[in-house]
């Protein structure tokens, strides 16, 4: 069915931002529908602002449209009126090029970029005509597949998919989407089409795994029924990794509004907490010279006035310096603003930040993470409070007046003492501040303060994460200390990280609640004014599901949710990462020092890689 | 520097932009254009490029103006072709006229705006709209509420409407094509006419069709203060 554009238009007029809707922007491909064989719907489960800014689509967007005989469209999660709309003129949500509805599709590829999104995937199914859960959807429907970090745990949505991919996609796309290609051709039922995919890396089929519960609601069993254990996939060239090169330029305000290439992958600092850390290991770098070039195209045929180098941590690429002065050098004259998105708390990234900000009225932001040294190596966050006055005072002394500090309150062991050290920190770069700046006027701290939410695949996935009420006395707490003119805090919903950690660590009982809370109307959970947290707890109540099970502590013998799908990194390392954390010890960046036996690079058979270097 | 004067529509699903995004999307099209603009100083520079009248979202136009300045002086017609290579559909630029004098911004000089509205009514509702359209032009004095930001506010809109036609096109729809006020001197908007319409319309379809400076009975289109001093 081709939903009817003069429809849509019909009601256009009546949505907030209709160039949500619109499609067309420079640089959308728009294939011929009769003449394709496999469609896929690439969706993000959030507004198109968000959608559109995110790199990891845009690679895949480009890498199937480059296939003659495949295309792919996008489709954005519709805001709350353009969904009452489709609703009441009863059309199905469809794709921006060619507007049509998701089940015209063979394939609807999702990304799971946060836990808070998910009840917003069952929107757009339902809007788009598909059924929810996988057992409902016959063999000519479309297949529901999934990637990005969530997938890595993704076991409260495994109800609903067919496919997840776990790891890097860009290699092993097109081999999957050729396998489809090949069983629509042919008769064949959908679990043959599941043991071929099952062959490729990175493939995770949830429907061959089944899971068994002991009393005490721990898992008992996860069993496989083929025997293949799922493995991350892993770009062993990132330097030879495509990028996209027709970049799409919105109208709309979008939050990412620049090119931002991806000049390295994975971060080897191995802070305990992260799990973009560890789950995108090896750190691989790209060449200078080739990201240069591709810029300069880029830019030249988007017509865009600002690029990030964008990673996980941009100072840490090896060239950082001669990249940023031959991009500041190539594109300042052309009115085209360089940025790096994250800094180094070290006196090296303000001289970075001097180079391509030629303004100091922004603001620059450090992330301490923590607020004593204890802390800080309890996180192997290997910064010293010495490290972040440095790097304040040479801020300052360039002329910036306004610091943001990134900080994480419910850490692993915290003590009062370490929210103190929070207060002490912001207070002594306030008056690091008042020494060096000459006029105070514009001096502005900014701690903004998050809720530690342990993930899968990290050191401390086995820690317990605080309550709410844990949440809300230190968050007061520093709402008392942190005070004055030249301070502000910033803290996030206490109850919004619950229900994140709540599904970055849960099993797959919580797809009947995710089904429930979104059926009672959760959706856009992520977004505070929209966050309904009364219809979720109601909902564990009514299922009888105790939210606490999902935060508790974990012990090393439990079998953890996600314990069948294989990241890359030993067992042994994290268990050993999480020992050394609670003896506050060090573990240091194997970039710089000796191996971490973290296991990724001999497990997946891939090796880190320095720009001007072969692999190591 | 040079400086230009550019005649565009803005049509299809484009009309659904905000004059900001607008703004921004022209912009990028002229850098992807590779037609170097001048910058304003400081640490934020700007492309010196400046809109006339803006359009409500959702409005098309088949009459938009831009003032655009140029460091070199490239053959207007080589500016339309590159622009217009590098808009996406919807956009399309009709005319570059190069500004030989010192002229008035665009918003300072327009002060006129035709616009078509198609309506869907119901046809037994037909000849109350078509009365109801007709006392707007028959009163000395239409008083409307609008309400802004800041409150609301009563207006006059009788001054601001100079013709108005009605034209019956099928059973359910009317035609309405009107000129009115636009800028310092008052400002209709195609709105303000439905609000003396007591009866259900849909609105399918607004387009602007031209803006120009009218001023004791002579017209004077945009462009063609480009080449005439004093504009």
């Amino acid at each position: 069915m081709t939903t009817d554009w003069a429809k849509i238009e019909s009601f256009l007029n009546r949505v907030t931002k209709p160039g949500r809707y619109t499609g067309g922007e420079f640089n959308s491909t728009v294939k011929d529908w009769q003449n394709v064989a496999l469609k896929v719907a690439l969706a993000f489960p959030d507004v198109y602002e968000i959608g559109i800014s995110h790199l990891g689509l845009r690679i895949l967007y480009e890498l199937i449209n480059n296939e003659p005989e495949m295309l792919a469209e996008r489709v954005y999660a519709p805001w709350i009126d353009f969904q009452e709309l489709l609703r009441e003129k009863s059309v199905c949500l469809h794709t921006l090029e060619s507007k049509k509805a998701l089940r015209d599709f063979d394939l609807i590829g999702f990304s799971l970029q946060y836990e808070l999104s998910y009840t917003n995937i069952l929107t757009m199914l339902e809007l788009g005509g598909v059924p929810l859960y996988r057992e409902e959807r016959e063999r000519d429907m479309p297949l529901v597949i999934a990637g990005g970090p969530c997938a890595f745990n993704p076991e409260p949505m495994a109800d609903f998919f067919d496919i997840f991919v776990i790891g890097e996609a860009e290699e092993i796309l097109i081999p999957i989407l050729k396998t489809v290609q090949e069983w629509k051709q042919s008769a064949a039922p959908k679990d043959k089409l599941f043991n071929d995919l099952e062959k490729i890396e990175g493939i995770y089929i949830p429907s061959h795994f089944k899971v068994s519960y002991l009393p005490d609601g721990k898992i008992k069993e996860i069993r496989s029924q083929t025997e293949v254990e799922p493995v991350r996939a892993v770009v062993r060239r990132f330097d030879q990794a495509y990028f996209p090169k027709r970049w799409i330029v919105p109208f709309l305000d979008i939050v990412h509004d620049r090119v931002t290439y991806e000049i390295q992958r994975g971060c080897t600092k191995g802070c305990r907490f992260c799990q973009a850390g560890m789950i995108y290991r090896p750190n691989r770098e790209r060449e200078p010279g080739p990201i240069f070039e591709e810029l300069r195209q880029l830019i030249a045929d988007t017509g865009y006035e600002e690029l990030s180098l964008t990673s996980l941590s941009s100072a840490d690429y090896s060239q950082i310096e001669k990249l940023i002065t031959d991009a500041c050098g190539c594109f300042t004259p052309q009115k085209v603003n360089v940025s790096l998105p994250s800094l180094r708390v070290d006196s090296f990234s303000v001289g970075l930040a001097k180079k391509f900000q030629s303004s100091r009225k922004g603001s620059l932001t450090f992330a301490p993470e923590a607020g004593t040294e204890r802390m800080r190596l309890v996180i192997n966050k290997g910064v010293s409070r010495e490290d972040l006055l440095t790097a304040a005072e040479a801020a300052f002394k360039a002329g910036w007046q306004k610091l943001k500090l990134y900080f994480m309150i419910g850490l692993p062991s915290e003590t009062e003492e370490d929210l103190a050290g929070i207060v002490e920190l912001v207070n002594s770069v306030l008056h690091t501040g008042k020494r060096v700046c000459s006029r105070t006027n514009a001096l502005r701290i900014t701690a903004s303060v998050s809720t530690f939410v342990p993930k899968a695949h990290t050191p401390f996935q086995w820690r317990s994460q605080i309550s709410i009420a844990e949440t809300v006395a230190k968050q007061s707490y520093l709402q008392t200390k942190v005070r004055g003119r030249f301070l502000e805090l910033d803290w996030h919903n206490p109850e919004t990280s619950y229900l994140e950690g709540i599904m970055a660590r849960g099993d797959r009982r919580l797809s009947k609640i995710i089904y429930q809370a979104w059926r009672k109307g959760a959706q856009f959970d992520g977004w505070n004014d929209r966050f309904k947290a009364e219809i979720w707890w109601e909902t564990f109540r009514e299922c009888g599901i105790e939210p606490e099970f999902y935060t508790r502590e974990r012990s090393y013998d439990e079998i953890l949710p996600w314990s069948h799908l294989n990241a890359g990194l030993t067992m042994d390392f994290l268990r050993n990462e999480n020992e050394k954390a609670g003896k506050a010890e060090p573990t240091l960046d194997c970039r710089e020092h000796s191996c971490s036996d973290c296991g990724v690079c001999s497990g997946l058979k891939v090796a880190r890689r320095i720009a001007g270097g072969s692999g190591v | 520097m040079y400086s230009f004067r550019v005649r565009f529509t803005k049509e299809q699903r484009q009309k659904y932009l905000s004059h900001l995004e607008l703004i921004k999307g022209i912009e990028r099209a002229i850098r992807r254009a590779q037609l170097e603009m001048v910058y304003s100083e400081g640490f934020h520079p700007h492309p010196k490029l400046s809109f006339g009248p803006a359009l409500a979202v959702g409005t098309a136009s088949e009459d938009e103006y831009f003032d655009l300045e140029l460091t070199r002086d490239y053959p207007p017609e080589k500016i339309l072709e590159s622009i217009n290579k590098a808009l996406t559909e919807g956009l399309n630029v009709l005319a570059v006229k190069k500004i030989l004098h010192r002229v008035k911004p665009l918003n300072a000089i327009i002060n006129r705006a035709s616009y078509v509205m198609i309506l869907r009514t119901d046809p037994r509702d037909r000849s109350v709209i078509i009365d109801q359209l007709n006392i707007l032009l028959t009163s000395t004095s239409v008083e409307i509420i609008r309400t802004n930001k800041d409150g609301q506010k009563v207006v006059n809109i009788r001054p601001w409407l100079h013709t108005l036609t009605i034209r019956i096109k099928d059973d359910d729809l009317l035609e309405l094509e009107f000129i009115g006020e636009i800028g310092s001197s008052g400002n209709l908007r195609p709105d303000d006419l439905l609000r003396v319409i007591s009866r259900p319309v849909e609105v399918l379809a607004i387009t602007r069709t031209g803006l120009w400076r009218e001023e004791d009975g002579t017209v004077t289109r945009p462009l063609d203060f480009c080449d005439k001093a004093g504009g």
